[in-house]
């Protein structure tokens, strides 16, 4: 299909904060996004159904109280779980950055919906929130958000106090459950170095399906050079995190 | 008969190491300060539900709620068999002994993880209707090598985990401690008070009377006023009700009127010291209308400046730097809220000032915040053995807290933190400084109406929103305009509530895009009293009836529903006939509004409860009337009162290396000096970039370098704000307490020079920049405890005169400002004397300029090797004033007469520093500041693995002047070999010196007469730059 016929939908509300530049890194490539608050979807999930991707954007949702995206997931699971379960039976895209990652996460869609939980994304190493510019190296996998970038290593901001990969059970079940996705074809980005402690150094998931990624550094937040941390990497080209999005939308453009 | 449920969450067999770094920083953290040895230590969170009648299947329920299955589980209430478990992790993680601390909240204070939970807990679709109550909490495992006893543990709780305002502490020895017993006997916080009627009060009594009902209730009202207060009702033939007297209290307290500011002043001087310049003998109407007002004024005159739409009345200054939004600022303090609670000070401290935002105009967006923080350092006294006075809280504590406050504010909102700093000085020991800034966005026209305009009328309803009132913050207004002694009232304290303030942000604007509110206002210091009683101003009246607020609890009496800072609440205007849309949206974003009156044009403000009369005040009286105290001020730097510690401070002598000063073991020394070394691993704690729009950050520099190198301003993009394309703002900020014992006048130069430094080295256009003011200042009114109060107003008046010059001369005008004019502490020192520390006068200036083209900004480190470097600025070899290195050793001190700016030349200099980089012949700017040229060169060089050498040519006793002197003005920049000729042209006239040139080799090098004096690499200055910075 045409790209200025995909239809994507921009979360927003009860603490989500990323959602314009998430909007925005979209626009950039000729799709339309709406930004929609949290509540009006619940009110009129046949939106779910008309839209091709869904956009988790990052925040503090429900001010990370309890547990970061853990309301959020919540709220969604009762509220919008049927049309979700559709949406992603259809096969529709999901992208979930950072609080989205989480919210996706303690819903069960990552690594594997619909079945039971194994993995969550817990407290850095270092106890606390971090802002800084790290490499990524994008290994070969299933992911359709960053097949444009496999085999590179790209620079992105991370903004989390939460990001850490934890797998459940004794450390056998946890290498178990690693080696799965890697056989699976799900680890879509990892950390070139220890950040804050992630298993496996892993960054990004997605589904087996690669349709669904989860990452916690924020690709919407590099769409431009001038973004870049260093002042002497400044221009007027597009940023490297463009690239996730584009890969997203040329997937639809694709297969709907 | 009511149920508690209790629910503790610890991780599962397989993760009980997951929190072993908080772990360890605990341990570390007590063995510094407490001196004590801590075997083991483990945190747990916990919930309770109180509900009416049992809830069914409420342990799955909980279990989904409050634990993430992969990693948790929970022991509850319900299992008490199960609870045996615990003593299995307890020792799973090498506990022997341990004993229990438990902490919540105390009743009624802010419980943002219950008030989250209850959400939680209504989203499952069979608890919906239920009603039920949430409470949290923190035990803490603990056991130390030395036995421990209750009142040590509590101490212990107190110091690191809890505030005695907030927290209720609960201490479990090992031999009490079982777990089942104390899952069987739960209590719920529970708020039991009663309201008290409206009353009147009594005003015809004696003076000793009169000046203890203003002691008792806290209205911080001066004699004078409350006699005059007395007048006014003895010709109304009435006395006022407790309400009234609160509202007049909170509208004239210092912190809302300003009092010092409009007074009347006469100034005069004597015994001058070499250089410090003469200001003659004057009488000020108010130093705000004159000075600051006065200066912007006569600049908007002289300039014919079209771009300064709102200026000094509404909640923020507006000006317009962008062809579709119009922008707006505005810096506030939050210093006593701090020093009392320094997370819930500082983290009302930004969001207060973000609601100032959202309520500039029809309501502004924030994009980004700014703060700094003027504390001391737990390490001066413990290293020069001072003993912190009796009640002050560890300066370190204040220093996790303040920062934390800060962090969830901003990072929680959704609002990057661009700039901002640290300062210290031991001074900020009784009270430490937190500036909390922001800048907002709002469309220039919205349906139709022009933005900046208020316009409630006549008939619009009043809408409170956001937060519910409580006790909490009761009398905030006049006790930040108190000193700070013993025995304050526990409801002065507040927390803030994130997530209630960004639903009721992003409300505010859905519902402004849709038209459906005419006004607002934020709800800040003095509640209730201050949002409707300054918004009642321009219909000229209002009725509220304060029953229809809405509460957090029962028991609240009409003055408090008026006065209350309870946090998160805006105040609208909302036409009738939209209020149906408008409170329907409200409910939709999960936002409570509720309608509590009406405005009119009585010109009354007439407060009703239950229907009752309970006050009504001629807003003529409660705003125009009161006239200006007439104050006198002198300055004799003679006259100083003795510093409150006595003791000599011991430091070394300027280290030498071969018979000649070692300059490499001076530069790393300043490197590690408090005041220069790096704060990156707080300021990485906050988000910096959210939003996507942040061009420059706090750090620059190359990868390789870890972008560790500072900025000099932050630059926000107006692009992803829906402004210009290639438009970009710089914010930057200035201030230098160190100066005000020398001079202030000096001080507020270096103030101003600095915040405009900043902002011209990123890229911001002189000519399109404005400033904001924030004196913070210990009390300079003539009391028994404060017998050099003229000598304090004096340096008041000097730094207000030199704001207004230097604002002329650069034709910067101020749009917005706060003082904070009580910024002392009163207590008892070890030796049981009663001793007062006052804050340096300290005035933060914060810039903020447009920055034309986003293609001219420019970051501070050097860019490329062989490119020339460039000192802008003089060379300052006659002075002595390197403030720095006067504070790291003996033998050096800054002498009279210091350098001098002159504004006039230096606003010349920056436009030709403008130019230059409007025609990209300038590749890196950096500002120099604290530590001089010598440290400046060396954070241009080691953000990258470059080097620079350079060539200065002076006799060996000069070197220290040329090196370290610091001063206004100054900047470093590096040109092109190629834009020579055409960067030399554009900065002709200026003072200009070619210091030398950028390398590879990664090493500063200073040579003087053709020898080596300095060789010292990027790696070893970042290391020491970096001394306390530790894993990001």
């Amino acid at each position: 299909m045409n790209r200025s016929n995909i239809k994507v939908l921009v979360l927003t509300g009860d603490g989500i904060n990323c959602e314009e530049e998430t909007a925005n890194a979209f626009r950039e490539h000729g799709v339309q996004p709406r930004i929609i608050h949290i509540q009006d979807l619940i009110e009129k999930p046949t939106l779910l159904t008309e839209a091709h991707i869904l956009a988790l954007p990052g925040g503090f949702s429900f001010g990370d109280e309890i547990g970061s995206g853990q309301i959020l997931a919540l709220k969604l699971k009762y509220s919008l779980g049927e049309a979700l379960t559709t949406f992603i039976k259809d096969g529709k895209l999901i992208i979930g950055i950072c609080n989205g990652f989480q919210a996706l996460v303690r819903l069960g869609l990552l690594p594997k919906p619909f079945t039971q939980r194994e993995m969550t994304l817990t407290h850095n190493r270092q106890g606390h929130f971090i802002n800084r510019w790290v490499d990524l190296t994008i290994p070969q996998s299933k992911c359709v958000w960053t097949n444009t970038l496999y085999g590179l290593t790209i620079n992105l901001p991370i903004r989390h106090g939460e990001g850490k990969i934890v797998f459940a059970g004794d450390k056998a079940s946890q290498d178990k459950i690693y080696e799965s996705l890697l056989e699976q074809g799900q680890i879509a980005l990892t950390y070139k170095e220890d950040i804050n402690g992630s298993s496996f150094k892993i960054a990004g998931v997605s589904d087996p399906s690669g349709r669904i990624l989860g990452l916690m550094p924020h690709p919407e937040a590099a769409t431009s050079e001038w973004l870049n941390p260093s002042g002497g990497e400044k221009s007027g080209q597009i940023g490297i995190g463009s690239k996730i999005f584009e890969s997203g939308i040329q997937f639809c453009e694709t297969n709907f | 008969m009511s149920l508690i449920y209790r629910f503790e969450i610890y991780p599962d067999i397989h993760h009980l190491e997951g929190s072993a770094t908080r772990e360890k920083s605990l341990k570390d953290w007590i063995a510094q300060y407490e001196n004590r040895e801590i075997k083991n230590i483990w945190e747990i969170k916990y919930f309770q539900i109180e509900a009416e009648q049992p809830i069914a299947n409420i342990l799955t329920i909980a279990r989904e709620v409050f634990t993430d299955s992969v990693v948790e589980v929970m022991i509850s209430s319900l299992e008490l068999e199960q609870s045996s478990q615990i003593d299995l992790w307890l020792e799973k993680k090498n506990f022997q002994k341990p004993c229990l601390i438990d902490i919540s909240f105390r009743p009624g204070v802010t419980d943002n993880s219950a008030l989250a939970s209850l959400e939680a807990l209504h989203c499952i679709p069979e608890l919906k209707t239920i009603s039920m109550k949430v409470s949290s909490g923190m035990m803490i495992y603990i056991e130390s090598t030395h036995p421990m006893i209750s009142l040590q543990l509590e101490g212990l709780a107190y110091e690191k985990f809890a505030n005695k305002l907030l927290h209720k502490v609960t201490i479990t020895t090992h031999s009490e401690l079982s777990h089942k017993k104390r899952l069987q006997n739960l209590t719920f916080p529970a708020v039991s008070i009663i309201a008290e009627k409206a009353k009147v009060i009594n005003l015809d009594v004696e003076i000793s009377q009169l000046e203890k009902m203003n002691n008792d209730n806290c209205w911080a009202l001066s004699l004078d006023e409350i006699q005059f207060i007395q007048s006014y009702y003895k010709k109304l033939s009435r006395s006022p009700t407790d309400v009234e007297m609160e509202v007049i209290a909170q509208s004239w307290s210092e912190h809302c009127k300003h009092k010092i500011f409009s007074s009347e002043i006469t100034y005069s001087e004597s015994q001058l010291p070499p250089g410090v310049k003469s200001i003659g003998e004057f009488t000020v109407k108010g130093i705000f209308k004159n000075f600051i007002r006065g200066a912007t004024l006569k600049i908007q005159e002289e300039r014919k400046i079209p771009w300064l739409i709102s200026i000094f009345h509404d909640n923020a200054g507006i000006v317009r730097f962008d062809d579709v939004l119009d922008i707006c600022i505005k810096v506030e303090t939050h210093n006593s809220p701090s020093a009392l609670d320094p997370y819930g000070g500082a983290l009302t401290g930004i969001l207060g000032v973000n609601r100032d935002i959202l309520g500039v105009g029809l309501g502004a967006k924030p994009i980004a915040n700014t703060n700094v923080f003027c504390l001391a350092e737990n390490q001066y006294f413990e290293e020069n053995k001072i003993s912190i006075p009796l009640l002050l809280k560890n300066p370190d504590r204040i220093k996790e807290g303040v920062h934390l406050g800060v962090q969830d504010g901003g990072n929680k909102s959704g609002i990057p933190t661009v700039n901002g700093a640290f300062v210290f000085d031991r001074d900020f020991v009784g009270k430490p400084l937190v500036f909390c800034g922001t800048v907002g966005v709002i469309p220039q026209v919205e349906n139709g109406k022009v933005t900046h305009e208020k316009g409630q009328r006549p008939g619009d309803l009043i809408v409170m929103a956001g937060g519910r009132i409580g006790k909490d913050g009761i009398h905030g207004a006049t006790f930040s305009s108190m000193e700070l002694v013993d025995g304050v009232p526990t409801s002065v304290v507040q927390i803030g509530d994130p997530i209630t303030q960004k639903r009721l942000g992003d409300f505010l604007i859905e519902a402004r895009t849709l038209g459906l509110f005419n006004s607002v206002t934020d709800n800040g210091a003095g509640g209730l009293s201050s949002s409707v009683g300054e918004m009642s101003q321009l219909t000229n009246g209002a009725h509220v009836d304060l029953e229809k607020a809405l509460i957090k609890y029962p028991g609240l009496s009409p003055f408090e529903l008026m006065v209350s800072e309870s946090q998160e609440r805006m105040t609208f205007s909302v036409a009738p006939k939209k209020i149906k849309l408008f409170l329907d949206l409200a409910h939709k974003r999960s936002v409570e509004a509720s309608v509590i009156g009406e405005f009119n044009n009585s010109g009354f403000l007439s407060i009703f409860y239950e229907g009752e009369s309970v006050g009504n005040i001629d807003l003529h009286f409660l705003h125009e009337s009161l006239l200006p105290m007439k104050l006198k001020s002198h300055f004799d730097p003679t006259h100083m009162a003795p510093h409150w510690i006595k003791q000599t401070i011991k430091k070394p002598r300027l280290p030498l290396k071969a018979q000649k000063f070692d300059l490499e073991k001076i530069l790393l020394e300043l490197f590690r000096s408090p005041n220069i070394r790096s704060h990156e691993n707080y300021i990485r704690r906050y988000d910096h970039e959210v939003k996507a729009a942040t061009i420059v950050k706090p750090f620059t520099g190359t990868k390789e370098v870890g972008f560790s190198a500072p900025s000099d301003a932050g630059v926000i993009w107006m692009k992803p704000h829906g402004g210009g394309a290639d438009n970009s703002i710089a914010i930057a900020c200035g201030l230098c307490p160190k100066v005000s014992k020398f001079d202030t006048y000096l001080m507020a130069e270096y103030a101003v020079d600095e915040a405009v430094r900043n902002a011209i080295c990123v890229g911001a256009n002189p000519d399109e920049m404005v400033l904001v003011d924030n004196y913070c200042w210990p009390d300079p009114i003539s009391s028994a405890r404060n017998p050099d109060a003229e000598y304090k107003l004096a340096q008041l008046v000097r730094a207000s005169k030199a704001l207004y010059d230097i604002s002329l001369d650069y034709g910067m005008p101020f749009v917005s400002g706060k003082d904070s004019m009580k910024n002392d502490f009163i207590g008892i020192n070890e030796f049981q004397e009663t001793i007062k520390i006052s804050v340096p006068p300290t005035l933060l200036v914060t810039a903020l300029g447009r920055v034309p083209s986003i293609s001219m900004i420019r970051t501070s480190e050097i860019k490329k090797e062989s490119e020339l470097l460039y000192l802008i600025g003089e060379n300052l070899i006659q002075f002595q004033s390197a403030f720095e290195l006067g504070e790291l050793y003996e033998d050096y001190q800054v002498q009279y007469p210091l350098p001098q700016l002159n504004p006039k030349s230096q606003i010349e200099i920056y436009r030709k520093i403008h130019l230059a980089l409007k025609d990209k012949l300038i590749e890196s700017s950096h500002d120099i500041s604290d530590g001089g040229l010598l440290l400046a060169l060396a954070e241009k060089m080691m953000g990258t693995t470059l080097g620079i050498k350079i060539s200065i040519d002076l006799p060996e006793k000069e070197w220290i002047n040329f090196l370290f002197n610091e001063s206004a003005g100054r900047i470093l920049v590096t040109v092109n070999p190629k834009n020579q000729k055409a960067f030399e042209q554009i900065l002709h006239g200026a003072p200009l010196m070619l210091l030398g040139e950028t390398t590879s080799s990664g090493h500063l090098v200073v040579k003087s007469n053709r020898v080596e004096i300095l060789n010292v690499s990027g790696v070893v200055c970042m290391k020491n730059y970096k001394c306390q910075v530790g894993e990001i």
